[in-house]
């Protein structure tokens, strides 16, 4: 719970009251992507300090999935497990999966509907916080055992809140823990194609 | 599901006009009281506000924060735990003759930190010294004992009494250092002399590093030897004499995490079947286990699930379904579970579906998707029985907390607040509103505090006696004494 707010309405609510919300099979998919997109922020946010609630974890990736279910996409292809997700290699791979949610937020509140009359009060130009190593250290390690945090994502293909896969590839963000050509490199833009389904 | 609406009758509400008419008499002389349950003026229970402990002052630390709250046995010890881990134990105070108005006021009788913060250093997490549980042992000699437990480690603590304090010793001096035994020439017997009451909190025992998980529920075996720690993915069984080792009897844990779908939310023992304990899950299931059918309790005995209303899908049925408390009735036939939404009573040899269903704040329901975004939704509400287990409680939001009565489907929403708080003031039932109109003293959806929200209720063991805590308040209500 982040403080002890007094409930205000949220962009969704503004949406469902106002007279002009179409459910329709865009104004349904708008729904969606902003559960998604509310989703994914949960995640990111429940890393800090102390281990989050694995209940909390475990509900809103059950969410996730039947979101992702709902937005008809085709489940992304398995990662091969074993490399990729074990001792120090964690880390630079939870830089990865952090930077590419970030991506992820941006593009998502880029292809929001034209039609929807209401902006996302997202922090949409707002500059990410660089990632503190200590930070990436516990989640790399996460109580949750050898698997990280991240494996209970790598089955969402979020490609339905990307940006089309005839753009070019996204530019490496500045804040991640390897230069381009090395094999961290090589990884990041491995998964970033599984994502993009491309 | 067959849920029946609390819309019209307010218990609380027809007690007071009952009460009301049945003193009066068109000739002006007092009627003689009715008997209660017998025509039309049934003697419901009238809650009175009787005590508050706790600070007004709207700057709260988190530390003060209530996280548990338990009677013991006979209701005459009142616990609860905090976020900064401390434990403050209330006892009710003697009946005296000369006030028969007032029964017994609960005070407090001893504080102590039970947990302290501590620091992980190989998975760099903090380890919150939060108690999420507190539960009594019977009471088998003068002193108390109770287990407290945070998210890793319980703890049994003892409570015992100091009023006397020996005098006379022959080694000692009166100072208390060694004396040389070749300069005792006399020996004396040392006495017992009368001191001021002490309360001393000593931990006899420590069973720690059995939880990779938080744990959520500890209870105690039928049985007083052994009992339960439930993380959200293994439970153990422990002995009370025994720290450094526990039988682990259920395990969800899957070999890869990626599948885990699922966790353990809650668990306690069956009241009087040291063999039979139950454990409810974040997917709205709960599992009874016979320990005597195999060491590890994979295999349920029964499995308690409703079928979901198809009618009432969302994206947030999961969540709204998982299971916040599962506590067995008195009696041990009967269990009660607490969701999101509502609270249902289950019968033991009955697993496809719950035999009542009570609306909790149904009003909710269509604000899901705020809620989710506040993340209130993930809010864990305890429910407790009455000594009887004819009533039933639960809390909830702005303060507010809700009873049953299974006998005559009655129920009524109460609030907690300072307002409400003169010497045995009767609360006056609360309303919810949730069409347009809205009436004098009703409160509208919109205007319900989710920052305050009663998690934590206990109901005196044999007594209309409740302890409900509002955040970093406890409020003691009793019912009316005529």
């Amino acid at each position: 719970m982040v403080g002890g707010l007094k409930r205000k309405h949220s962009d969704l609510e503004e949406e469902e009251e106002d007279e002009k919300w179409d459910w329709g099979p865009a104004g349904l998919r708008s729904y969606q992507q902003a559960l998604l997109r509310i989703s994914l922020d949960k995640v990111q946010r429940s890393l800090g300090p102390r281990a989050p609630s694995l209940r909390r974890h475990v509900l809103i990736h059950n969410t996730l999935q039947q979101l992702q279910a709902a937005l008809c996409l085709t489940p992304a292809p398995a990662l091969p497990p074993e490399p990729l997700f074990l001792g120090e290699e964690d880390f630079s791979l939870s830089a990865t999966i952090g930077s590419i949610l970030r991506e992820l937020e941006t593009s998502m509140d880029e292809t929001e509907p034209p039609q929807n009359p209401v902006a996302p009060p997202g922090p949409q130009n707002e500059v990410l916080p660089q990632p503190d190593p200590v930070f990436l250290e516990a989640l790399s390690s996460r109580y949750l055992g050898d698997s990280g945090l991240d494996d209970f994502f790598l089955d969402i293909d979020t490609s339905a809140v990307e940006k089309e896969p005839s753009l070019a590839p996204p530019e490496a963000p500045h804040n991640l823990f390897c230069a381009p050509g090395s094999w961290e490199w090589n990884e990041l833009d491995h998964i970033m194609e599984i994502i993009l389904g491309s | 599901m067959v849920g029946w609406r609390s819309q019209s009758r307010d218990l609380q509400q027809d007690a007071i006009l009952a009460d009301r008419a049945s003193s009066q008499d068109p000739l002006g002389s007092p009627l003689p009281k009715m008997i209660p349950g017998i025509g039309a003026f049934t003697q419901d229970t009238l809650w009175c506000f009787s005590q508050v402990k706790g600070t007004m002052e709207t700057g709260t630390t988190e530390a003060d924060i209530i996280s548990t709250v338990e009677f013991n046995h006979t209701g005459e010890l009142l616990a609860t735990g905090d976020k900064g881990g401390r434990v403050v134990i209330f006892q009710r105070e003697q009946e005296s003759k000369n006030q028969v108005h007032r029964r017994g006021e609960y005070n407090v009788y001893s504080t102590f930190q039970s947990h302290e913060p501590e620091f992980d250093y190989l998975k760099s997490l903090e380890i919150e010294e939060k108690i999420n549980k507190i539960r009594w042992l019977p009471q088998q000699n003068a002193a108390y004992f109770l287990l407290s437990t945070n998210d890793k480690t319980v703890k049994l603590w003892k409570v015992s009494e100091r009023d006397k304090r020996p005098e006379g010793y022959n080694l000692k001096d009166e100072e208390g250092r060694l004396r040389d035994p070749a300069t005792i020439t006399t020996l004396r017997v040392p006495v017992l002399r009368p001191m001021d009451l002490m309360v001393e909190a000593t931990p006899r025992r420590v069973f720690a590093n059995a939880h990779t998980y938080h744990i959520n529920s500890i209870s105690v075996n039928s049985d007083y030897e052994t009992y339960m720690s439930a993380d959200d993915l293994r439970i153990n069984l422990w002995n009370f004499e025994i720290t450094n080792q526990s039988f682990n009897i259920v395990d969800i844990k899957p070999a890869n995490m990626e599948e885990l779908t699922e966790v353990i939310t809650a668990a306690e023992f069956h009241p009087h079947h040291c063999n039979t304990f139950v454990y409810s899950s974040s997917k709205g299931t709960i599992r009874l286990c016979d320990m005597r059918a195999s060491a590890l309790c994979d295999r349920h005995t029964k499995f308690f699930e409703e079928p979901e209303d198809p009618s009432n899908r969302s994206f947030f049925s999961e969540i709204i379904s998982s299971i916040s408390d599962v506590k067995f009735s008195h009696s041990g036939r009967y269990i009660m579970t607490r969701d999101y939404l509502t609270v249902k009573v289950w019968d033991l040899n009955m697993e496809n579906r719950p035999i009542e269903t009570y609306q909790v704040h149904d009003y909710l329901r269509s604000k899901l998707c705020s809620l989710y975004e506040n993340d209130c939704i993930f809010d864990k509400f305890e429910c407790v029985w009455n000594g009887s287990d004819s009533v039933i409680m639960t809390g909830s939001y702005n303060n507010f907390f809700r009873m049953f009565d299974r006998n005559t489907k009655r129920d009524v929403t109460l609030e907690a607040s300072r307002e409400n708080s003169k010497p045995r003031a009767i609360l006056k039932p609360r309303k919810v509103c949730v069409g347009g109109k809205r009436r004098k003293d009703e409160i509208s959806v919109d205007s319900l505090d989710f920052s305050k929200k009663i998690l934590h209720t206990a109901w005196h063991p044999s007594e209309n006696i409740i302890a409900v805590a509002a955040t970093n308040n406890l409020y003691i209500f009793q019912d009316k004494v005529n």
